[in-house]
C-alpha cells in the first residue's frame, strides 16, 4: 500500500491560510465593483455636462439649460416609480400605459372641449386614484397568480392603453381649464413649476427609500426573497404596493403630459417607457434587484436628457434617439451584470 | 409528481374547445362569419401572425422572451417595400435574411453579454423601430403601382384559402420538422425545461438560444414581408400592436411562459385563435378600442391557467 | 452550570427511501459549548435543522427549559429561544448592520412612519457589544465587511432575535470558520467565549476537530445518523474520536469488491497543479484506464469543485489536466463531452435528469448522434435504445416514453447511468452516485461501476460514505480545506481502514 502524504505541516498551513484569502480577494473585487456603480454614472454625468458644453453649440446657454431642466420633470417622475419596481428585481412594462390613460382621463375631468365637467383639481386627484389602481391590481395579478412581472405589466399595459383610447373614443379632448395653461408655463426661481413638482415626488421617493422599513426591506426582498421571507417580511405586500407606487408616479407623469400638450391622448406617453428604464439603469440600478436607489436614478435622468438635449441641437434625426438609448442601455446592463460563473439567465 | 388531472386535461385541450366554442358563438350572431370572404379574411390576416409566432413559440420554450417581434416586422416591412423595386420577389430573401441576422444579434447579445431577454429584445424593439422609421422618412410609403403585378401572385387562392397562408403552412411545417426531427428541437425543450441539467448533459445552451432567437427574428421578418405583400405598402408603424397579438398566441394556445413544454402546433391554434376573436368581436361590431383591453387580460388568464403552479417555494420577479 | 438548557429526547428523522437519524438524544446545559462531530451525511446537519425548526423530526420531542420545544418555521424557534447561523450567509449585503439586525422587527423604532436611524444604531451598538463587538459601527454597508466580521454580525443578529428573554438562549453554528484565517478564528472563539459567560449555550458543528476540541465543553460523536459517542473535554482525543467516527464495514459483498479490476498502465486523465481561487489550489493526480480514482474530503474540502472543473461546469485559475494527453480546456461541460468526460452529478433532480422529458429522452440526451440518422432524430431508435437499457439495467418504469420525475430515486440513477454510459465517454465522474438510492438499486450501480472499468473507462469517484469510496476506488486521494493530504493504492485485498483515511480528512 503505497501512501503519499503531501504538504508537511508548516507548508500545509501557509497553503491553508490562502485557500481562505482568496475568499476575501473575491469580497474586495465585489466591494471595488460596487463603489464603482455607485460613482460612476455622476461623474459621467460631470464629464457630459463639460463635454456637451465644449462641443454642442448653444447647449451652455440659459435658455438650453432652463429646457433641460423642464425636460426633465416627466422622466423624473416615471423614474421615482420605476426605481422601486427594479429594486424588487421586477419590471413594470406597463409604464407608458398608465401615463396615457390617466392623460386621457385628466383631459376629460377637467374644463375641457368634448364634456361639461370641471372638476378641476379633484379631477386631477380622480384620474391619478385611477391610475394607480391599476398598478395595484398588476401587483396583485402579480403576486397572487404568480405570473412574472414583465407579463403581468406587458398584458395590463397594453389593457390599459385600450382603456385609454376608449376614454375618449378616438377624438382626445382638449383642455380649456386655465389653470393648466398656467401651470405649463410657470416658473418659481427660474425654475419651471413642473420641475418643481417633480422634485418634490423625488424628495418623497427619497423618504421613503432611506427613512422607512419599507425602503429597507424592498432592498431586502431584492436581493435574497426566500431569507426576507423566512425574517417575516411581508413580501407580497410590498411587491403590490410597489407597483402601486409605480402607477402613482406614472399617473402623475401623464397629468404633466397633459398639462404640457393640452390634450388628454395616449400617444403622449410614446417612448417614455424605454427612456426610462435607460435612466433607471445607466444611473445604476441593477436589473436583478437589490442595488441602486432614487439618487443614482436623478443622476441616470440628468444623463440621458442631456445626451437627448444634445442630440436636438445638433440636429440629430428624431427617429435615432431610441436606437442610441438602446445601445447605450445595453452597455450599461452588460457592465453592471454580475458576471457569476453558473448564473442562469432567461 | 405531475398527474394528469382532470383540471389538467381540460386546460391542456381548451384552445381546441375554445376555437370550436368561438366559431360556433360568432356564426351564430352572424352567420356570414363562416362564409367564404370572411374566411379568407381569417387566413390572409392569420398568415403573418402565425409565421411571427412560430419562431417567437422556440424562443418562449426556452424560457425566454422575444419583445422586439413587432418592430423586426415594421422594419422588414418596410425594407421589402424599399427593395421590392429593384428585386422583384427576391426582397422576401432579403428580409428574411435580415430578421436573421436582427435576431442572431438578440442571441448574441443574450448569451453573451448576459443580459436578460426581456432588456435585450426591449432594447432591439427601440433600434429596429427607429430603423424603420429612418428609411421610411417617418410614415408610410406605397410601392409604386407599375410594380403591383410582380405582386399579382400573392392573390391567388386555393378555394378560400389565400397563397401566403400555405406559404405560412409550409414556414410551419419547416417549424414543426425542427421542433419534433432535430437535436436542435430537443435540446430547446431541454434547455426550457432545466437549463441546469441541459448544461451538464453537455448541450450547448448558448448556442440552443441563439438560434431560437436567429429563428423568431426570421420568422418576423417573413412577417413583416407578408404585410408589405398584402399592403402593397412600406409601414413603419405596422408592427407595434403585433408583439402582443405574437405572445398571445403563443401563450393562448397553451405553450407555458415558463418554458419546456409546448409546440408549434399549438401556436398555430392559438394564432388561428387570435384571428378569429379579432374579427369575431369586428363581425359582432364590437368597438374596436376594446381589442386591446380583451387581448391584454386573455394574455394574463391564459399565462395563469398554463403555469406551473410550482408550490409555495416559486420566486416569480 | 448543571442546569439544562435545551434537551432533545429520541428524535428521529426519516425521508422516503433513507433514516437520517434516529434514536438521537443530545443534552445541552446553560453556558457549554456542544460540538457536533460526524462524517458527511453522519446526520449532524439534519439535526441542526430540526433544532432550528427549519425540518419536523419523525420521532422524538424536545425541550427548552423544561418546557416542550417545538415550532413550524425557524421564525417560532427565533421565538422560544433558538437560533441558528447558517452556512451560507443571510445578511442584506446593501443595508447596514443594524438594518440587518433589526430586519423585520423595526416597529419599536418607528415615529409617525419614519424610522430613527440614531435610535437603531444606538441599540445596534448595543446588541454588538453584547458578544464583545466593540469595533464594528453599527451605520457600515455589510457589503464593506469582511467574510468574518459579517460572520460575527450574523452572530450578534441571532443573538439579539432569541437573547430578548431571561434564562439563556440558544445558538446552533454550522462550520463557522470553513474560510476564516486563524486570527478570525480566535475572535470568533473569544465571541463564544463571551456569550456562553452570559449564560447562553452553543452548539458547534464542524469537521475541524482540533477546534471542535479546543472550543467545546463537551462532543457529541455521529455516525450514520446514530450517536455512537459523548466524550467530554478533558477525555477528547483526536484519534478517539476518529475511532468512534467510523463504524462497522459492511461486506466487500456489497460493493463487489471481488470484481475490483487491476488498472492498466496507460493513464487516460492527468491533473497538474489544479486550483480554483477560493475554493483550491495544487491538486495533482493521475487515473489509468480502467481504474476508481475516489477522492475523500468532508464539506468544503474542494473535492465537488475539482469535479466540477473536470466535468467543464468551472473554469480553473491556474494548473492543466490532461485527457489522453491532450490539454483539456473546457468553457462548458458541452466541450468536455465532446472530449470524452462526462459526470453523474449530485444534485441528480436539478443536474442529472430533466424531469418533463421522457427516459427515452433523458437517456439519449448525451448522444444524440447515435439515435440519428444523417442528422435527424430517429424516433424508432430512440425508443429502441431506451427498451434495451430499461431491460438491461432493470430500470421500474411503465415505459421509455414516461416522465423521469415519476420515478423512484434508484431507477431514476439508472436513467443517469444509462445516459452517461451511452456515449463513448473515456472518463465519467461519479458524484455521490448512490445518494438517495434505495439498497438494491445501489447494488446494480455499483455492479455497473465495474463494469465500466472492465471496459478500459476511468472514473472518478465522490463517494456517498467514505467506506463505499474506499470500497469501491482502487486509488484513493484525501483532500482537506482545498488541498491534497494524501494520496495511496485501494487495491482489492488491502483496502485502507477508515480510520487511516479520516484522520487525514480533518
Amino acid at each position: 500500500m503505497a501512501t503519499v502524504e503531501s504538504n508537511p505541516s508548516t507548508e500545509r498551513d501557509a497553503a491553508l491560510r490562502t485557500v481562505a484569502a482568496e475568499f476575501s480577494q473575491r469580497i474586495a473585487a465585489e466591494r471595488a465593483k460596487s463603489r464603482i456603480i455607485r460613482l460612476g454614472p455622476f461623474l459621467v454625468m460631470i464629464f457630459l455636462v463639460i463635454v456637451m458644453s465644449i462641443l454642442v453649440p448653444g447647449f451652455f446657454s440659459f435658455i438650453n439649460l432652463v429646457s433641460v431642466l423642464q425636460q426633465v420633470a416627466t422622466p423624473l417622475v416615471l423614474s421615482m416609480g420605476l426605481t422601486f419596481v427594479l429594486l424588487l428585481g421586477s419590471i413594470d412594462l406597463s409604464l407608458e400605459g398608465v401615463m396615457g390613460f390617466t392623460g386621457s382621463i385628466v383631459a376629460l375631468l377637467v374644463l375641457n372641449t368634448k364634456n361639461s365637467l370641471d372638476l378641476g383639481v379633484l379631477g386631477i386627484l380622480a384620474a391619478v386614484a385611477a391610475g394607480t389602481l391599476f398598478g395595484l391590481v398588476s401587483g396583485l395579478f402579480h403576486t397572487r397568480l404568480k405570473i412574472p412581472s414583465f407579463m403581468v405589466t406587458f398584458g395590463m399595459g397594453s389593457a390599459i392603453t385600450g382603456f385609454g383610447i376608449l376614454s375618449y373614443r378616438g377624438i382626445p379632448a382638449s383642455i380649456k381649464d386655465p389653470m393648466f395653461a398656467q401651470v405649463a408655463s410657470g416658473t418659481f426661481l427660474g425654475i419651471p413649476l413642473l420641475t418643481w413638482f417633480a422634485l418634490v415626488v423625488f424628495f418623497i421617493a427619497l423618504a421613503i427609500e432611506r427613512y422607512t422599513a419599507f425602503g429597507r426591506h424592498v432592498y431586502a426582498i431584492g436581493e435574497n426573497e426566500s431569507v426576507a421571507r423566512a425574517g417575516g417580511i411581508n413580501v407580497d405586500r410590498i411587491k403590490v404596493t410597489v407597483f402601486a407606487w409605480s402607477a402613482f408616479c406614472a399617473s402623475i407623469a401623464g397629468v404633466f403630459g397633459a398639462i404640457k400638450l393640452n390634450i388628454g391622448e395616449v400617444i403622449i406617453s410614446s417612448g417614455f417607457l424605454f427612456s426610462t428604464i435607460t435612466a433607471v439603469v445607466v444611473g445604476g440600478t441593477s436589473l436583478v434587484g437589490g442595488s441602486g436607489g432614487v439618487v443614482q436614478s436623478l443622476v441616470g435622468v440628468v444623463i440621458v436628457t442631456i445626451i437627448q438635449d444634445s442630440m436636438i441641437l445638433l440636429g440629430v434625426n428624431a427617429y435615432v434617439q431610441p436606437a442610441v438609448q438602446g445601445m447605450i442601455v445595453v452597455a450599461a446592463v452588460a457592465l453592471t451584470v454580475a458576471r457569476g460563473r453558473k448564473l442562469i439567465f432567461k | 409528481m405531475t398527474r394528469r388531472t382532470t383540471g389538467r386535461v381540460v386546460v391542456d385541450n381548451l384552445p381546441w374547445l375554445l376555437l370550436v366554442a368561438l366559431v360556433g358563438v360568432f356564426t351564430g350572431i352572424n352567420p356570414r362569419f363562416v362564409g367564404p370572404f370572411s374566411l379568407a379574411n381569417i387566413f390572409s390576416v392569420a398568415a403573418p401572425l402565425l409565421c411571427l409566432s412560430l419562431g417567437a413559440t422556440f424562443v418562449i420554450i426556452t424560457g425566454s422572451i422575444d419583445l422586439s417581434v413587432g418592430a423586426i416586422v415594421s422594419a422588414s416591412c418596410v425594407i421589402y417595400g424599399t427593395t421590392f423595386p429593384v428585386l422583384g420577389n427576391w426582397s422576401i430573401v432579403v428580409a428574411v435574411a435580415f430578421g436573421f441576422l436582427a435576431g442572431s444579434l438578440n442571441g448574441l447579445l443574450f448569451t453573451w453579454l448576459k443580459i436578460p431577454s426581456f432588456m435585450v429584445t426591449l432594447a432591439a424593439s427601440a433600434l429596429w423601430k427607429s430603423v424603420a422609421l429612418i428609411l421610411v422618412g417617418g410614415g408610410a410609403k406605397g410601392i409604386p403601382m407599375e410594380l403591383w403585378k410582380g405582386l399579382k401572385w400573392a392573390e391567388f387562392s386555393l378555394g378560400v384559402v389565400p397563397i401566403l397562408f400555405l406559404v405560412a403552412l409550409c414556414v410551419f411545417g419547416l417549424y414543426l420538422f425542427i421542433q419534433t426531427k432535430s437535436a436542435l428541437g430537443r435540446a430547446i425543450f431541454a434547455v426550457g425545461a432545466n437549463e441546469r441539467a441541459a448544461r451538464m448533459f453537455g448541450l450547448n445552451v448558448n448556442s440552443t438560444k441563439f438560434w431560437a432567437f436567429a429563428m423568431s427574428g426570421a420568422g418576423s421578418a417573413l412577417a413583416g414581408a407578408f404585410y408589405s405583400i398584402e399592403l402593397k405598402t412600406s409601414l413603419a408603424t405596422i408592427g407595434d400592436p403585433v408583439t402582443l397579438l405574437a405572445i398571445a398566441a403563443v401563450v393562448i394556445g397553451g405553450t407555458p411562459l415558463t418554458g419546456g413544454r409546448g409546440s408549434v402546433l399549438r401556436t398555430l391554434l392559438g394564432a388561428l385563435l387570435v384571428v378569429i376573436i379579432q374579427n369575431g368581436l369586428n363581425t359582432v361590431a364590437v368597438d374596436p378600442y376594446w381589442q386591446q383591453i380583451v387581448f391584454g387580460a386573455f394574455t394574463i388568464v391564459a399565462v395563469y391557467l398554463n403555469s406551473e403552479r410550482g408550490g409555495r417555494n416559486l420566486i416569480v420577479k | 452550570m448543571e442546569e439544562v438548557l435545551f434537551r432533545a429526547r429520541n428524535i428521529g428523522k426519516e425521508y422516503p427511501g433513507t433514516v437520517a437519524l434516529s434514536g438521537v438524544d443530545l443534552e445541552v446545559r446553560a453556558g457549554e459549548v456542544v460540538g457536533l462531530v460526524g462524517e458527511n451525511g453522519a446526520g449532524k446537519s439534519t439535526l441542526l435543522r430540526i433544532i432550528s425548526c427549519v425540518e419536523q423530526p419523525t420521532t422524538g420531542s424536545m425541550e427548552m427549559r423544561g418546557q416542550p420545544f417545538r415550532g413550524r418555521n425557524l421564525l417560532e424557534a427565533n421565538q422560544l429561544g433558538v437560533g441558528m447561523v447558517f452556512q451560507e450567509q443571510s445578511l442584506m449585503k446593501n443595508l447596514s448592520v443594524a438594518q440587518n439586525i433589526y430586519l423585520g422587527r423595526e416597529r419599536g423604532f418607528r415615529r409617525l412612519g419614519f424610522i430613527n436611524w440614531g435610535r437603531m444604531n444606538a441599540a445596534g451598538s448595543r446588541a454588538l457589544s453584547a458578544i464583545g463587538l466593540k469595533d464594528i459601527s453599527p451605520a457600515r454597508k455589510v457589503l464593506e465587511l469582511d467574510f468574518a466580521t459579517r460572520q460575527m454580525v450574523e452572530i450578534a443578529k441571532v443573538l439579539n432575535i432569541v437573547g430578548d428573554r431571561k434564562g439563556g438562549c440558544l445558538i446552533l453554528l454550522d462550520e463557522p470558520t470553513s474560510v476564516l484565517n486563524d486570527a478570525e478564528i480566535r475572535r470568533l472563539f473569544e465571541e463564544i467565549k463571551e456569550i456562553t459567560r452570559q449564560g447562553s449555550s452553543i452548539v458547534f458543528v464542524s469537521h475541524r476537530l482540533s477546534e471542535v476540541i479546543e472550543i467545546s465543553d463537551r462532543i457529541y460523536v455521529f455516525k450514520d445518523g446514530r450517536q455512537t459517542a459523548l466524550v467530554d473535554k478533558a477525555n477528547a482525543d483526536e484519534n478517539l474520536l476518529y475511532e468512534k467516527m467510523v463504524g462497522r464495514s459492511t461486506s466487500g459483498e456489497y460493493f463487489k469488491v471481488n470484481r475490483q479490476t487491476e488498472p492498466a498502465d496507460q493513464v487516460i486523465l492527468e491533473v497538474r497543479g489544479l486550483g480554483v481561487k477560493g475554493y483550491f489550489r495544487d491538486v495533482s493526480f493521475r487515473v489509468r484506464r480502467g481504474e476508481v480514482l475516489g477522492i475523500c474530503g468532508v464539506v468544503g474540502s474542494g473535492k465537488e469543485e475539482v469535479c466540477a472543473v473536470l466535468c467543464g461546469d468551472d473554469r480553473p485559475d491556474t494548473g492543466q489536466f490532461f485527457l489522453d494527453g491532450t490539454e483539456c480546456r473546457f468553457s462548458s461541460p458541452a466541450d468536455a463531452l465532446k472530449a470524452g468526460i462526462l459526470s453523474v452529478p449530485k444534485e441528480r433532480r436539478e443536474e442529472g435528469v430533466i424531469g418533463t422529458l421522457s427516459v427515452a429522452e433523458n437517456i439519449s440526451l448525451s448522444s444524440l448522434g447515435a439515435v440519428s440518422r444523417r442528422r435527424l432524430i430517429s424516433g424508432r431508435a430512440l425508443v429502441g435504445r431506451a427498451k434495451d437499457w430499461i431491460r438491461t439495467l432493470n430500470i421500474k418504469t411503465s415505459g421509455p416514453r414516461e416522465s423521469v420525475e415519476t420515478l423512484s430515486g434508484g431507477n431514476a440513477q439508472k436513467v443517469v447511468f444509462a445516459r452517461v454510459i451511452s456515449g463513448e465517454n473515456k472518463v465519467v465522474i461519479l458524484n455521490h452516485p448512490t445518494r438517495g438510492v434505495d439498497v438494491g438499486a445501489k447494488e446494480e450501480i455499483y455492479q455497473l461501476i465495474r463494469e465500466m472499468t472492465e471496459k478500459g473507462i476511468g472514473v472518478v469517484l465522490l463517494g456517498d460514505t467514505l467506506e463505499e469510496t474506499i470500497s469501491v476506488s482502487s486509488r484513493l486521494v484525501v483532500m482537506k480545506d482545498g488541498l491534497v493530504m494524501a494520496e495511496m493504492d485501494a487495491p482489492r485485498l488491502a483496502k485502507p481502514s477508515q480510520l487511516d483515511i479520516v484522520r487525514y480528512m480533518m
